[in-house]
């Protein structure tokens, strides 16, 4: 097997692990071509195994003939690895250095992972376009679902199926692809069943410097409005950023020529300022000096909770279009793939009670991100502790849940999943052993064959045991549009990623397993007290002797 | 009643109150000696807003036309509005609320006049005294008495009548000690720890002055707190820069050659001022509206309250470590030590010590450590955050307390008996009460003006069955251990349930919270039937 050869040396003995807040465990190393593996051979103690792709970088220390690597991780967490022997140590470090950054999709575990589990439902089938689009087909007959992508000739980044305006046709579709940027022509995100109006999103308008202009478009867009109705077009960049795309081909939809649309800017930053605050932010996190000072200046100067303001502050924007306007939005920044999605699918959670329970999380995750083909494999193949130049590399989908977060922390009954699971799908997100976040569109998962290589993180999440494991305690389906607040005093940093690592969770999961002990009991009580209810009332009924007082 | 001549308009109709998550209501607004009643009169619901005069913080008065508002800051941060009909009405509701708002007569404050129909004054006023403290604490009668020394409160004005010393130390010993501490305030037993026989003390500081006086009975006296071990702590609250400096005014520190057996630890503490200059500017950055991320986060570094959160708690850290870690006795002080001392000893209590984390442990703490040793809070909670009156000797140090508690709490969920619920109570009955706790500054003050006769105890009141389940903490779970809390800046949070109370994104985690206690009490009943 060709990972061979990119190991010097596959096991060392007497290596000492150190994990923040686990006792140290000595014992021996082995590299694999997807692992690294500590164990101890007790019983007792807990073995450490990690995968190659979840490593973000490394660093070797020498202390005499005893070497250090301290591995950092993409899920934020900082172990250290004591090895004795030079040499074996520099083995071991240039191996993990290889072996976490290899390109090949084809080479990475989860074309080599088998589940242990039983596969209830295979999570690949879970959530297909055309069983979103048949819920939708029962609240309206205005959308269709068109195959104009179904070899991806026309949007590469598009999933074969779409759902668009019933009376636009493919020949349209086509034409106005070649005037988005990417093909990402306007293509249904979200329809609100209280009123009807919808959401949608797409690449900017390739307009450039001398006011292109493409009637299919105009046509497309406009056949979303109601009569007499005008519209919103939440452009996720500023103005200025959006009249400098003109330069580049890009550019927005003018006054002139969409005169049924009322466009907004606001400000969400893009790719490389994010993976930048992103870096800023774990490295204020991991700051072990005692100043309140320093540590509030560097959150600031990190930006990430700017950040997290923006994008929320977006999304309610769109969401009040929708629900309080009564109007149809079209969301785009530039190539559609980012900001627009953190947009669509946070207005989602704020208007749609069926986004926040585990099943219509998954499904949201899956329709925006996965379909609505965010490159996850550029976008994650670096988090915050990494020293090579960033490419392609944002957080987009890491701030996202951040945002889902906020909202679940101010509702904390209105969701049916608990933060465990944006946890999970965080850390999936950049390493894992299931297929799900591979690739960076449909096309390039099709071409994988991951369906029938690889598992589906969902057919993992969407078992029993895990189910409960995910599942909030205090979830009381809320049928409303939950409207969070934006204030800046209202936002708060996310421990349960930044500061996952640096302070023990201990008292905290012992108070929460408490809570969920109690609400179990009392859930128990309470189906108790209504059968012996139901035991009386018959009691009642058969002894007629009872019913007279 | 003297308070008439205050009230030119008693009663105004169709007053519309505003105020944040509640829909504006139109009404009557009544002003009376101690409170201002706001009562809805539309159809269908019955609102009524009875608020304590002395609640009131600060007013601001708008004039437009013929009619006024009036804002009006509460000292629980709490914001409400008036729209007044009548400019003159508007005015005499303004100026007797100014005034009687700020009445400096004790005697005349709320808590006298206070006579709910539950209770009665002949119930027991307060949870325990020193006697019945001491009492109950067998394992301290080898070595320690209770002195009545201060029973006329001649010795120390500031102490209780009775305080427990080391046994071998005599009267006339105190008094020769008192006079060589800052207002008396000889150095006096806080706390006991029963593992290790170990003590934390506390005074105020010694009055060295320039020319370094020295107080033999005073060096005896620690002398004969560490006995027999090899040696003791000193946590001074000051830097010690600041502590030098003292001298020049009559204070001063332990020296090395009178006290050789003692360790000075100095540790800056804010106090006074700078501790309500920074409380200001923290109300003043959470009513920020103006949505910038940027210009929160450094207004709340700026107020610097996070800090001194930050150094209480890891001060208090300090002490217990010396004392449950290292197994010396402490003795605590700053200047006066009626401030930082008593903070960190209470806080290091509840790091080591069960009982103080238990409802009733932890009102009894407070009574013991705050209201019996002299904290003045007449003094130091007659103002908040929003006053514009010159400051006095304003300072919010058990407001400080209690964010500390909140931040034990929350890295501690299960090991606190009592819930944020109480806090917040707590931080409200402080700045303005029905009961008697919280008056004066001293025991001697309350006595003099027959406190416990005349008014109810806020303790005994919480204490009762109806009002401690909802102060009570449904998780609560008892640990034998010290709990020591993390105090790195990252650890630490801006204690929002007090500070942004009042702001909309409060009401569903309060729901949340309701919900559990609901849960619990549900519970309670199935679990009986």
């Amino acid at each position: 097997m060709e990972f061979a050869e990119l190991i010097k040396t596959p096991r060392v003995d007497g290596v000492v692990l150190h994990r923040p807040f686990m006792p140290t465990v000595e014992g021996t190393l082995c590299l694999t071509g997807h692992h690294l593996i500590l164990s101890s051979r007790q019983d007792n103690t807990e073995e450490l195994w990690l995968l190659h792709s979840n490593i973000d970088s490394i660093e070797k220390r020498f202390v005499g003939s005893l070497g250090s690597i301290i591995v950092k991780c993409k899920d934020l967490r900082v172990i250290q690895l004591d090895i004795p022997g030079m040499e074996e140590c520099l083995n071991i470090a240039s191996s993990i250095e290889a072996l976490s950054t290899l390109d090949l999709l084809s080479l990475m575990y989860p074309f080599f992972y088998r589940p242990m589990f039983e596969v209830i439902e295979d999570g690949w089938n879970s959530f297909l376009p055309e069983d979103a689009f048949k819920d939708l087909e029962s609240m309206t007959d205005e959308w269709r679902l068109s195959e104009v992508n179904k070899d991806f000739s026309v949007c590469p980044s598009y999933p074969p199926l779409v759902a668009v305006p019933k009376d636009v046709d493919d020949d349209t579709l086509r034409k106005v692809a070649t005037f988005r940027h990417g093909g990402r022509f306007p293509v249904l995100s979200y329809y609100h069943k209280k009123n009807g109006m919808v959401m949608m999103r797409s690449g900017q308008p390739l307009t450039g410097t001398n006011g292109r202009r493409c009637k299919e478009d105009e046509k497309l867009i406009n056949a979303t409005l109601r009569p007499g109705k005008r519209g919103y077009i939440i452009d996720t960049r500023t103005i200025n950023v959006a009249q400098q795309a003109k330069a580049r081909g890009g550019g927005f939809e003018s006054e002139a020529n969409y005169p049924q649309w009322r466009r907004i800017h606001k400000a969400i930053e893009r790719s490389n300022i994010l993976q930048e605050s992103l870096i800023k932010l774990v490295e204020a996190c991991n700051d072990q000096s005692h100043s309140m000072d320093r540590w509030l200046s560097k959150l600031e100067a990190s930006n990430w909770q700017t950040h997290v303001k923006e994008i929320l502050t977006t999304a309610c924007l769109a969401a009040q279009c929708i629900d309080r306007e009564g109007a149809s939005v079209l969301v785009h920044g530039t190539e559609g793939a980012d900001s627009t999605l953190q947009v669509t699918s946070l207005a989602q959670i704020i208007l749609d009670p069926a986004c926040r329970t585990i099943r219509g999380f998954q499904g949201l995750v899956e329709r925006e991100w996965l379909q609505a083909g965010h490159p996850f494999q550029q976008r994650c193949a670096q988090s915050a502790y990494s020293n090579s130049k960033p490419r392609q590399e944002a957080p987009s989908f890491l701030l996202f849940l951040d945002c889902v977060w906020q909202i679940l922390r101010q509702f904390p009954c209105s969701f049916e999943f608990s933060e465990s699971l944006l946890v999970l799908v965080f850390e999936h997100a950049y390493a894992s052993q299931f297929g799900t976040f591979l690739g960076n569109s449909n096309s390039e998962r099709a071409k994988l064959s991951l369906p029938e290589k690889t598992v589906s993180l969902w057919s993992w999440v969407n078992r029993p045991q895990e189910l409960e494991r995910l599942t909030n305690p205090l979830y009381e389906a809320n049928s409303l549009v939950i409207w969070p607040s934006v204030a800046p005093q209202s936002l708060l940093l996310w421990e349960g990623v930044f500061l996952r690592w640096n302070r023990s969770s201990k008292c905290l999961d012992e108070a929460y397993e408490e809570m969920v002990h109690i609400i179990e009991y009392n859930k128990e009580l309470q189906n108790k007290v209504n059968s012996l209810r139901r035991q009386l009332a018959q009691l009642e009924t058969e002894d007629p002797l009872l019913q007279t007082p | 009643m003297e308070f008439s001549e205050h009230i030119k308009t008693a009663n105004v109709e169709d007053v519309v109150l505003r105020q944040t998550l509640h829909p504006p209501s139109r009404g009557t607004l009544c002003v009376t000696g101690h409170h201002l009643l706001f009562s809805d009169r539309e159809e269908g619901s019955c609102r009524q807003v009875l608020l304590l005069l002395r609640n009131i913080d600060a007013i601001e008065k708008r004039i437009s036309g013929s009619s006024g508002t009036i804002s009006i800051k509460c000292k629980d941060l709490r914001v409400l509005h008036l729209d007044i009909p009548g400019m003159e009405q508007c005015l005499n509701i303004a100026r007797s609320i100014e005034t009687l708002s700020c009445l400096e007569a004790v005697s005349e404050m709320y808590p006298f006049f206070y006579r709910p129909s539950n209770a009665s004054l002949q119930d027991q006023w307060g949870l325990s005294s020193p006697e019945k403290h001491y009492s109950q604490m067998t394992e301290l009668h080898d070595r320690w008495r209770l002195s009545t020394v201060n029973r006329h409160y001649s010795v120390c004005p500031s102490y209780p009548p009775a305080v427990i010393v080391p046994k071998n130390i005599d009267d006339a010993m105190l008094e020769k000690i008192a006079k060589f501490r800052q207002r008396g305030r000889f150095p006096v037993l806080c706390y006991y720890h029963r593992k290790n026989g170990m003590v934390i003390m506390s005074s105020s500081q010694p009055l060295t002055g320039a020319n370094r006086k020295r107080c033999m009975e005073d060096e005896f006296l620690l002398q004969a707190v560490i006995d027999g071990s090899d040696k003791g702590y000193i946590i001074d609250t000051r830097s010690s820069q600041q502590a030098l400096q003292a001298r020049i005014t009559g204070g001063g520190f332990e020296s090395k050659s009178g006290y050789s057996s003692w360790k000075r630890l100095h540790r800056q503490m804010e106090r006074g001022k700078a501790l309500q200059e920074s409380l200001i500017k923290l109300v003043e950055a959470c009513g920020d509206e103006s949505h910038n991320m940027d210009r929160w986060l450094s207004k709340l570094e700026n107020s610097k309250w996070l800090s001194h959160v930050q150094t209480a708690l890891s001060t208090a850290g300090l002490l217990a470590e010396c004392v449950e870690r290292d197994g010396h006795s402490v003795l605590v002080h700053g200047s006066e030590g009626t401030d930082s001392t008593l903070l960190i000893s209470t806080l290091a209590q509840l790091i080591m010590d069960p009982c103080c984390r238990t409802l009733e442990g932890f009102l009894a703490l407070l009574e013991r450590e705050w209201v019996q040793a002299g904290h003045p809070f007449q003094q130091r909670c007659s103002h908040s955050a929003y006053s514009h009156a010159r400051l006095q000797q304003e300072s919010p140090v058990f407001l400080l307390l209690l964010d500390c508690v909140w931040q034990l709490w929350r890295q501690f969920p299960l090991a606190l008996g009592f819930s944020e619920a109480l806090l917040l109570r707590l931080a409200t009955e402080a700045y303005a009460s029905n009961y008697g706790t919280f008056l004066c500054n001293n025991q001697q003050e309350r006595c003099v003006l027959r406190v416990k006769e005349n008014t109810r105890c806020l303790f005994q009141a919480l204490l009762r069955p109806r009002e401690r389940d909802g102060y009570s903490n449904p998780l609560y779970e008892p640990t034998e251990l010290a709990i020591w809390p993390s105090v790195h800046p990252q650890s630490l949070q801006l204690w929002r349930g007090f500070f942004l109370r009042w702001t909309p994104q409060a009401r569903h985690l309060e729901e949340a919270q309701e919900e559990i206690r609901n849960m619990i009490i549900e519970w309670g009943k199935l679990a009986l039937s």
